[in-house]
């Protein structure tokens, strides 16, 4: 457990050691088919990899399956961007003054304490069923964590640079502009990171429980329904490769936007 | 000197060196008094009048607009009716029924997916070989929310309480692996090389290096953990369940009670508050040693 | 306290023989040390002094076994150093203590690895935490210590297993002047009281012919040794009373301030001349 010793480098490995990683999958999607086929499993409950690549191909043909995730994607989207820009207002507001901070903040502290999904059966009475509500919840889970980060941001300003701009006279604006909003940047981006998966989450959830409209959501509640394993679990492909893309684009963004604090 | 002593001194104080040498073991520290001032005294009264005079204003609002009939019970209920519901609910026993039950889920889950996230992340965190080999197919499950796997659940294990208890666990897991992974990674070198010149063996640096220094990282998770495992019980039981809080939720929803489905938020808010707040205390107490100074 | 002064045994002498160290920098080896040469007597305090970069710190991480891989010899007591062991201690420019445990259990983590009953552990926490004047701090964290207070404690922690030979790297570096130098008296005073063979790294000249018996002067790239200054025959400091254990040398007598360019002369010419700055 000593410090690692550069000098002995494991070199008589079969493979390069990020490939490793990919044995266990290969031989559990192996494993996967070998069971669905020889009829180990019941091929009702795990289809082979095969008749999920099949049915995609028949979706995808059929014109189904880009609507659906098309219109999850719009969905997610759309509420990601209105949750996010009103929880950088409402973030800065919170942090740039103190009144309302003092007046706001442990409402809002004891308030985001409600699961999010809590919120789906009122915004349903709201909102109806339609893609209204949907879009409204998930703005609603996307706000939380840029609000609650913006927040945090804006009020750690260093003291140290607030200092040298006082002894600058830079004033309100400029302090803002450029202090506490550079300052707060990290957190900010923390934050939408943190938004987009949630608002992706919420994606899925808004509509297995608002099933009218096309949506991911819709084609695994109706695989389910109709015992259609091979539809749910193209649908959870697409859920995970769709939430990576969005995952990746955010780190990449976040990584760009922030290059000055590895300088 | 005793523990207790020393830390009435110790945060503003700096205990010096020349002191120390001077008084040859035996300290006379000074000990300050805080002269606090009645502003001081009434400011925390002062901070909790400014939270409460938020929340009071909204619901003076709430209950003058269900008075002067701006919006229809069927949208918003008036304040005191949610009450009236909340107490009926409380009195007839449902309410601690409904509770008891999404508690008992959520602990259990929690406490399955929480003990494999922390074996998986110790093991992940201690050897590379195991990291390489479940680092990619740990990612890709991570990737799908733990919603995405309710209707493959659904089908394989049916609608009963192995569903809810495979979902809350699988919102656990995830968070717990990646922090204790990450904790354990993050240990400082030079503190295990502090152990190879103690002559530590693999045990002892576990036990007395790795393990404490990933406390913090791993206790985030646990609460990441703890929070997930509770969102995703509320999601499980919206979906499929015929009792918890979250049932009461869709109950109310269809028989358009929505004072119904406030009281239940209010309560699900309240207990995913009570389960973050226990968990700080227990962390504050664990890492005692980080607050000792500052 | 007494039954810890008394083992001034012919133990602690350090043989090094044609040391030589080498690293691989992205691909391109690099000579950290060249073919080093040095003994130290039993109970002998050696300064090893040069600039950043001239493979001291190196050296001392050979010495204590961090490092392993090395061409040449290190001898401790006739015997080869493979890997670190409870007869060397080293303390670290930061102290390194274990936040999360008090003064008493830092120092009781020397104690881990050895054959003592608990009592006896028990014990020798007790009176080396004494030996470094903080008795009084043993349930204190480290976030409660002052630097120098924690670097005393990084020293108890190494002599608690009564190591033969102690190893010090640069480790009053990170303080204020004033702790250092009760510090450095500190630190002789314990040295002596343990009969214990001291190596210390410092870029501190003074530190280095206050302190040390001999002076080793490194230059760098590659690291080598350039001279070995002797210091012992140094009048002592009479500002603390008595002359006796725990005095240096006398920072004012003017030999010790001859040696002292001279060390510094040494160290200079280790280095290119400095470029011709143009302004701008």
């Amino acid at each position: 457990m000593s410090t690692p010793d550069l000098a002995i480098a494991p070199s008589s490995r079969r493979l390069p050691a990020h490939l490793n990683g990919l044995v266990p999958v290969l031989v559990l999607l192996a494993g996967w088919e070998i069971a669905s086929r020889s009829g180990l499993v019941d091929p009702k409950l795990l289809p082979s990899l095969l008749a999920v690549a099949g049915r995609a191909g028949r979706e995808l043909v059929e014109g189904r399956l880009a609507v659906d995730v098309a219109a999850s994607l719009a969905r997610d989207i759309a509420g990601f961007a209105i949750g996010s820009l009103a929880g950088i207002v409402a973030g800065l507001a919170l942090g740039l003054s103190r009144p309302a901070d003092r007046l706001i903040g442990p409402s809002f502290n004891a308030v985001k304490q409600i699961a999010i999904f809590a919120w789906i059966p009122l915004i349903s009475v709201w909102f109806g069923v339609g893609e209204a509500a949907k879009v409204a919840f998930i703005a609603l889970a996307a706000f939380t964590p840029v609000a609650v980060n913006t927040w945090e941001g804006a009020r750690a300003a260093p003291p140290k640079l607030m200092e040298v701009a006082r002894v600058l006279e830079f004033g309100r604006w400029r302090s803002l502009r450029l202090v506490i909003l550079p300052a707060a940047l990290p957190a900010i981006f923390a934050g939408l990171h943190l938004g987009l998966i949630n608002a992706w989450l919420a994606t899925v959830g808004a509509e297995y429980f608002m099933t009218v409209g096309p949506g991911i959501g819709g084609l695994m509640t109706e695989g389910r329904e109709h015992f259609h394993m091979d539809l749910v679990l193209l649908g959870v492909l697409l859920l995970g490769l769709i939430g990576l893309a969005l995952n990746t684009l955010a780190t990449r963004l976040e990584a760009r936007a922030l290059r000055w604090r590895h300088r | 000197m005793t523990n207790l002593e020393l830390s009435r001194v110790a945060p503003e104080s700096a205990l010096h060196e020349s002191a120390l040498i001077a008084g040859n073991g035996r300290l006379d520290l000074p000990v300050e008094i805080d002269p606090k001032p009645l502003g001081a005294l009434l400011r925390p009264a002062l901070y909790a009048l400014e939270a409460l005079a938020f929340p009071l204003a909204l619901l003076g609002l709430w209950t003058l607009s269900s008075r002067l009939g701006w919006l229809p019970a069927q949208i918003l209920p008036a304040p005191d009716q949610v009450a009236a519901t909340l107490a009926e609910l409380a009195g007839n026993g449902d309410l601690w029924f409904h509770t008891s039950i999404s508690l008992l889920r959520v602990v259990q889950g929690f406490a399955l997916g929480g003990t494999l996230g922390l074996l998986l992340g110790i093991a992940m965190g201690l050897s590379p070989r195991v990291r390489r080999s479940v680092e990619p197919l740990f990612t890709a499950l991570a990737q799908v929310p733990p919603l995405g796997w309710i209707p493959v659940l659904m089908l394989l294990v049916g609608i009963d309480e192995g569903l809810k208890l495979l979902i809350i666990a699988k919102a656990a897991l995830i968070p717990v692996a990646l922090n204790t992974h990450k904790g354990i990674r993050n240990v400082p070198d030079s503190l295990r090389e502090v152990g190879a010149v103690l002559a530590f063996d693999r045990w002892a640096t576990l036990t007395r290096i790795v393990l404490p220094a990933a406390v913090p990282s791993i206790f985030t998770g646990v609460r990441y953990g703890l929070t997930s495992a509770w969102l995703a019980l509320v999601a499980v039981e919206l979906l499929a369940s015929s009792e918890g809080l979250g049932y009461l939720m869709v109950w109310g929803r269809q028989l358009f009670q929505l004072d119904m489905v406030i009281a239940a938020m209010l309560v699900v808010g309240l207990v995913g508050f009570a389960l973050d707040w226990t968990l700080s205390r227990v962390e504050r107490r664990l890492q005692r040693w980080e607050l000792a100074g500052s | 306290m007494a039954d810890i002064i008394h083992h001034a045994a012919a133990r602690g002498a350090l043989e090094i023989r044609g040391l030589t160290k080498r690293y691989r920098v992205s691909g391109t080896p690099f000579t950290a040390l060249q073919d080093i040469g040095l003994s130290v007597a039993p109970g002998e305090f050696v300064s090893i002094v040069g600039a950043s970069g001239c493979g001291k710190s190196t050296l001392l991480r050979l010495i204590v076994g961090l490092e392993r891989q090395f061409d040449g010899e290190i001898l401790l007591d006739g015997r080869p150093v493979a890997r670190p062991g409870l007869d060397r201690a080293i303390v670290f420019q930061e102290h390194r203590l274990f936040p999360w445990l008090t003064a008493e259990e830092n120092v009781a983590l020397g104690l881990l690895k050895s054959a003592h009953p608990t009592a006896d552990k028990r014990r020798l926490v007790r009176e080396h935490l004494e030996l470094v004047g903080l008795g009084a701090f043993a349930k204190a964290y480290p976030s409660q210590l002052s630097g120098g207070m924690s670097q005393r404690v990084a020293i108890a922690r190494a002599l608690v297993a009564r190591p033969r030979i102690l190893l010090l790297d640069e480790p009053f570096g990170a303080l204020d002047a004033l702790t250092r130098s009760h510090l450095q008296a500190e630190l002789l005073r314990i040295v002596r009281a343990e009969g214990i063979t001291a190596i210390l790294v410092t870029h501190d000249v003074e530190e280095a012919l206050y302190l040390g018996d001999r002076v080793v002067v490194m230059h760098p790239r590659p690291g080598r040794i350039a001279s070995v200054i002797p210091a012992g025959r140094l009048p002592l400091t009479e500002d603390g009373g008595p002359p006796g254990p725990g005095l240096g040398h006398d920072r004012a007598d003017p030999a010790f301030v001859r040696l002292r360019e001279a060390v510094l002369a040494e160290l200079g010419a280790g280095h290119a001349p400095p470029p011709v700055r143009h302004a701008a």
